[in-house]
């Protein structure tokens, strides 16, 4: 027994050595399978131990689960991503309708707003008010009155000057004709 | 797409600094603390009050399509006269889009009406006048504005202003200096 477990230490170090052959690993997994190891080589048995049972048997780990939910994960978002791809510019345009409606509509009820007097009143009674107002249309009135009047003392100075309008129309049917001609003129030449 | 968001920002930007009538901008770009003047608001709610107030139909319908009337004056020549050119050169400036109305320039009177029509209803009217007294008188009428009607109003107010107060007032405003 003495001398397996003095074997087994030279073949360990033959193996931290990397010079075992196929064949001495194959003891060692054979000897750290067993139980009779002694107590100062039990730490190197799990080393042995597991990489033997994973050769021999396929089976899912503890984690297998939850790495299959993360792997499931993953593609969802993916797909996520895709999609989110595709309709990429949809959501450009449709983000820059949003934003110019709702400009528009700002820029509406703000027009809308800058349409109301924007001031305080100053007085509190129609009374007193009226004589503000009455003075403002007056000066428009007179103003008006004023335009009028020109306008008429023009027209009757037109009117004392005789001068003949139909001779005057005349003239520039002529004028046009004349410059509808020139051109035809200019092209037979 | 930047660009596009960029110019739709501008826009917004500038219609919320733009806006504001004639008188609003005059008060807030051309006058000075040194040289005060009068301002009288009118708005819709008192030129209803006016209207269920006054039996003429002719001004009580008046009264009833007008929006706001602003009144700015000044009885200091110095003052009238530098606000005066100040007037027209923020016509000039900021609202040369209105209209050219009426224009008369004698040696001792000047007065300019502009008109601009906001949409089919309503119109801006903005008087800016220096009468022969030196007085500055600047007035923004908004609303739906009949220049035939208005033009024969003088003898309707002046009878509706005998009935509303006593005989003896002179014919000046009495104006409330108010700041917006």
């Amino acid at each position: 027994m003495m001398k397996e477990y003095e074997y087994i230490r030279f073949l360990l170090n033959k193996y931290w050595n990397c010079e075992t052959s196929v064949e001495e690993e194959k003891q060692l997994q054979n000897f750290f399978s067993g139980k009779d190891i002694p107590e100062d080589l039990q730490k190197y048995a799990p080393l042995f131990k597991d990489y033997k049972e994973s050769q021999l048997s396929i089976r899912l780990g503890n984690d297998f689960v939850k790495r299959l939910e993360a792997a499931i994960h993953q593609k969802e978002k993916e797909k996520q991503y895709i999609t989110i791809r595709i309709f990429a510019p949809v959501l450009k345009i449709a983000a820059s309708i949003l934003i110019m409606v709702t400009l528009g509509i700002g820029i509406y009820f703000l027009a809308n707003e800058n349409k109301k007097p924007y001031f305080a009143e100053t007085y509190n009674d129609p009374k007193a008010a009226i004589k503000d107002a009455t003075y403002a249309l007056e000066k428009l009135s007179e103003a008006l009155q004023k335009g009028e009047e020109a306008s008429k003392e023009t027209f009757n100075e037109l009117k004392n000057l005789n001068i003949d309008w139909t001779a005057l129309d005349s003239m520039d049917v002529e004028t046009e004709s004349e410059a509808m001609i020139e051109p035809n003129e200019k092209e037979n030449l | 797409m930047k660009n596009i968001v960029f110019l739709f920002l501008f826009i917004f930007t500038t219609a919320s600094f733009a806006g504001g009538d004639f008188i609003t901008e005059f008060l807030n770009t051309c006058v000075e603390a040194k040289m005060p003047v009068n301002n009288v608001n009118i708005g819709r709610p008192m030129l209803e009050k006016m209207a269920s107030n006054t039996n003429d139909e002719e001004v009580k319908k008046t009264f009833q399509n007008l929006n706001s009337i602003r009144i700015i004056t000044t009885e200091n020549k110095k003052d009238a006269r530098h606000y005066f050119k100040k007037a027209n050169e923020l016509i000039a400036d900021k609202f040369s889009d209105y209209e050219e109305v009426v224009s008369v320039n004698d040696k001792n009177t000047k007065i300019n009406v502009l008109m601009k029509n906001k949409d089919n209803k309503n119109q801006d009217i903005i008087f800016i006048g220096l009468d022969d007294e030196g007085k500055l008188t600047i007035i923004n009428i908004a609303g739906k504005i009949d220049f035939h009607a208005i033009s024969k109003l003088s003898d309707s107010l002046n009878k509706e202003m005998d009935a509303e107060e006593d005989p003896s007032k002179e014919d000046k405003p009495t104006v409330s200096k108010q700041q917006e």
